[in-house]
């Protein structure tokens, strides 16, 4: 119950944008849990014509092969959900866990860690990334991890310097004095202060790894037939000609709408999240 | 007063400017004639084939096309058939073991030197030290010709082992490179200086841009041969072609399916060629990794499981004709409509499976741009609807994809189960099939020459000699439509689809494309770009 009010406090200190990303980023939450009822047709056998437009039976349409768009579009929910909160979990977890370490430690070891940092940070993560998804192959838990390798960095730098500041405060300077260890440290005294910072970063890296799973797909190096949205975008755009044909009003628009829709939510969530939070203090 | 001013200004400007359009008018005689004299340039999409020397170019059609428009062979194909080229004139002996070569007179390298016969004996012997990327020298992986004798400086001699009936477009297809630069060259893998792309041929490479995948092509004011219709012909990378061919950026798509044709069929600014059926798809079962496919009952069924009119109906947006059983497409010479053909029947294919489940890990390609008239996702459409079909049956495919180049590394070297692979070179002399249906690799690198690694059947290889050695082609053929029998029986390979795609150009601007007799693409045929009736 306490957690319930929690909760509805922090909605109700959203503004109206940050409200309504919060409502898109359910109800894609929601497709992708419930996308076997929600869709009419399978996703991945053709259940019409080949390049149907919307209509009753297709409610987005069908693509080249006669498989319904709108079945796409919600088992796509799911590679997109799964990939976003996915990378954005182990990357959040993993690179608090990194930052903490780092902090808590000082000397050598925070300064090899920091320089890893720098170093990954430096690396252009596209171009790694479609080399690594290459010699990886292509499948949506390699994708997860390849993305999660170039994301752990920025909440570890987050995470560090937060930690670093909070081993000044005398409490903790007291709790040391009497003894306490590395992990009593980190949850009484570091979790508690660098968790709303931490959310902040998983948020953005969210819908960082969706537009980089979508690009990944739409260049051609995602699984060749899973059904995310940036392949069924790829395989429109390779389609013959589309753009002198209607088939596009469907067949792109739709992909583009989600992964939109989707990231856009994700952007408002977390703006509102950093004002309340305040991540400057 | 200010107002009065402007006015007379806005006159004099509007009288002024009248003036100029009318200068401008009265000037259409000297426009028409710049017109003419404007030099013309040709763009195509392009993509890096490799450096155009008949050795460091990619083993596919967009690859070797350009090459040979800087090397020209004795004989060349026409229209209707091979065409005297380098060679004047040709004589083959009575007993069909020496072929006789006259050469046309004044050729020159385009450096100037005079070519005579000892390059035609340099460019063969050369070859059998170092096969080219196409290499037509041989059969059954070993060098047909026995001897090859520069009578005198216009004159080739080559003596073979035995009578075949494939020799002439052989010997007449083969590459002519200069003497005085390769005598020095071992390696020519890597050679690939500015020296390397002289040929004798209509067209000077001007510019390679490896990175971009561009070329620059410039017609070779010293040609030997009819005139060069284009002045300069170049290869740009493009993304969508349709859109740039829209947009003014190449000068002719191949990328038109029935979707799109009737925007421009209804346009006389344009005009629309169908390609001949000579570019397909084909699932090649590899008996080596897989033993069971072996069982012909096996691959039977999975021609049966296949609905080869769906691919074509939604792959190929019907631009495409359904694949033979028998290998030759509808339209090639030689196609025998009475081979066996498998309309889709899951039951059928079931019966024949009799219950047995299997799996198959399937190879395709997933950036298929090296073929002109060809889109980079088609593969893995088809590949998803095989998924499809063959599940009914009871057949499970999982797809792994690469790109188009490390696919084709991985089919010539065998490694695969089940491979769908396209390419062009379908309309080619019936001979094809004797390379396609045999287990030997050969060292042609073009897919084309893909065998059936595991594959080999003593009746079939019998009947594959037999039409090699026959020279009369009226038994030949028979011996021919036999085997596509045999093949279609035995199903060691699945032809999916051949695509007859569209190609439309501004006929405004050039106008003069042309088909090979066996090929299916335009922009591949030299004869194009010349000034040829």
């Amino acid at each position: 119950m306490k957690y319930v009010k929690h909760i509805m406090i922090g909605i109700k200190r959203l503004t109206v944008l940050g409200k309504i990303g919060l409502g898109v980023v359910l109800m894609v939450l929601f497709l992708a849990v419930f996308s076997d009822w929600l869709a009419l047709h399978p996703y991945s056998i053709p259940s019409g014509d080949a390049l149907e437009a919307p209509g009753a039976g297709h409610w987005l349409g069908t693509d080249d092969l006669g498989i319904d768009i709108w079945a796409q579009i919600c088992f796509g929910a799911r590679i997109s959900i799964l990939v976003g909160f996915g990378t954005a979990l182990l990357a959040g977890i993993g690179g608090s866990i990194i930052g903490i370490f780092s902090g808590y430690s000082g000397g050598l070891t925070d300064k090899l860690v920091m320089r890893l940092t720098d170093l990954v940070i430096v690396l252009p993560d596209l171009p790694m990334m479609i080399v690594l998804g290459a010699f990886f192959g292509p499948s949506v838990r390699n994708i997860i991890i390849v993305l999660a390798l170039f994301s752990w960095t920025i909440p570890t730098r987050i995470v560090r310097s937060k930690v670093l500041s909070v081993k000044q405060e005398k409490y903790v300077e007291a709790a040391m004095s009497y003894g306490a260890g590395f992990w009593h440290l980190t949850l009484r005294h570091f979790l508690p202060n660098i968790l709303p910072l931490v959310m902040v970063s998983v948020i953005r890296l969210t819908s960082r790894a969706i537009v980089a799973e979508a690009s990944l797909a739409f260049l051609g190096l995602g699984d060749p037939i899973s059904k995310s949205w940036g392949l069924i975008l790829n395989h429109a755009i390779n389609f013959k000609g589309i753009y002198f044909t209607d088939y596009w009003k469907w067949w792109v628009v739709s992909p583009i709408t989600a992964i939109m829709l989707l990231v856009t939510a994700i952007a408002f969530i977390s703006r509102d999240m950093e004002r309340i939070i305040n991540t400057k203090a | 007063m200010f107002k009065k001013i402007l006015k007379a200004a806005i006159a004099m400007a509007l009288v002024a400017t009248l003036g100029l359009t009318g200068c401008s008018n009265s000037t259409p005689v000297e426009s028409k004639i710049e017109a003419i004299k404007k030099p013309v340039v040709i763009n195509l999409e392009g993509e890096d084939i490799g450096y155009p020397t008949p050795f460091s170019h990619y083993s596919r059609g967009p690859g070797s096309f350009k090459m040979a428009l800087i090397f020209d062979s004795l004989l060349e194909r026409g229209e209707k058939g091979y065409i005297p080229w380098l060679a004047d004139k040709w004589d083959i002996s009575t007993d069909g073991l020496i072929y006789t070569f006259s050469l046309k007179e004044n050729v020159k390298w385009q450096d100037g030197t005079p070519m005579t016969a000892e390059d035609i004996k340099f460019s063969f012997d050369y070859y059998t030290k170092h096969p080219p990327v196409s290499n037509d020298l041989t059969v059954d992986n070993k060098s047909f010709i026995q001897s090859v004798e520069a009578v005198d400086a216009a004159t080739v001699r080559f003596k073979v082992e035995k009578p075949l009936s494939i020799l002439l477009g052989k010997i007449g297809n083969t590459r002519i490179i200069p003497k005085h630069i390769w005598e020095k060259v071992e390696d020519p893998l890597k050679f690939n200086t500015p020296e390397s792309a002289i040929g004798t041929g209509p067209f000077v490479l001007k510019d390679y841009n490896k990175e971009q995948g561009a070329y620059k092509f410039e017609a070779n004011k010293d040609f030997w041969g009819p005139k060069p219709l284009v002045d300069t012909l170049q290869f740009i990378p493009v993304s969508d072609s349709v859109l740039a061919f829209d947009k003014g950026e190449i000068d002719l798509t191949g990328n038109i399916t029935t979707d799109i044709l009737p925007k421009y069929q209804n346009d006389k600014e344009y005009k629309v060629l169908q390609n001949p059926a000579f570019w397909g798809y084909r699932l090649i079962f590899n008996m080596d990794k897989r033993t069971e496919l072996k069982d012909k009952d096996i691959r039977q069924a999975f021609a049966y499981a296949i609905d080869k009119n769906e691919l074509v109906e939604k792959v190929a947006r019907k631009a495409a004709v359904p694949g033979n059983a028998g290998y030759l497409p509808v339209g090639h010479v030689w196609f025998n409509p009475n081979a066996k053909n498998y309309e889709y029947d899951i039951e059928k294919a079931k019966q024949l499976l009799q219950g047995k489940k299997l799996s198959f890990k399937l190879l395709t390609s997933n950036s298929n741009n090296t073929s002109n008239s060809n889109n980079s996702n088609d593969e893995l459409r088809i590949a998803e609807l095989l998924k499809i079909s063959l599940a009914k049956a009871g057949i499970e495919l999982s797809i792994n994809s690469a790109d188009t180049k490390t696919r084709d590394a991985a089919v010539k070297k065998g490694n695969y189960e089940i491979t769908l692979i396209g390419h062009g070179g379908w309309g080619g002399d019936a001979d094809l099939l004797r390379t396609a249906y045999s287990q030997e690799i050969t060292s042609s690198q073009s897919p084309s020459t893909n065998s059936i690694p595991g594959y080999s059947n003593d009746q079939l290889n019998k009947l594959f000699e037999q039409q090699l050695y026959e020279m009369d082609a009226a038994k030949r053929k028979k011996i021919v439509f036999k085997i596509q029998e045999l093949i279609a029986e035995e199903i060691p390979q699945i032809p999916l689809y051949n695509t007859t795609g569209y190609v439309v150009f501004k006929p405004a601007k050039f106008d003069g494309w042309k088909y090979m007799f066996d090929h299916h693409e335009v922009t591949h045929n030299k004869l194009s770009y010349l000034d040829v009736k």
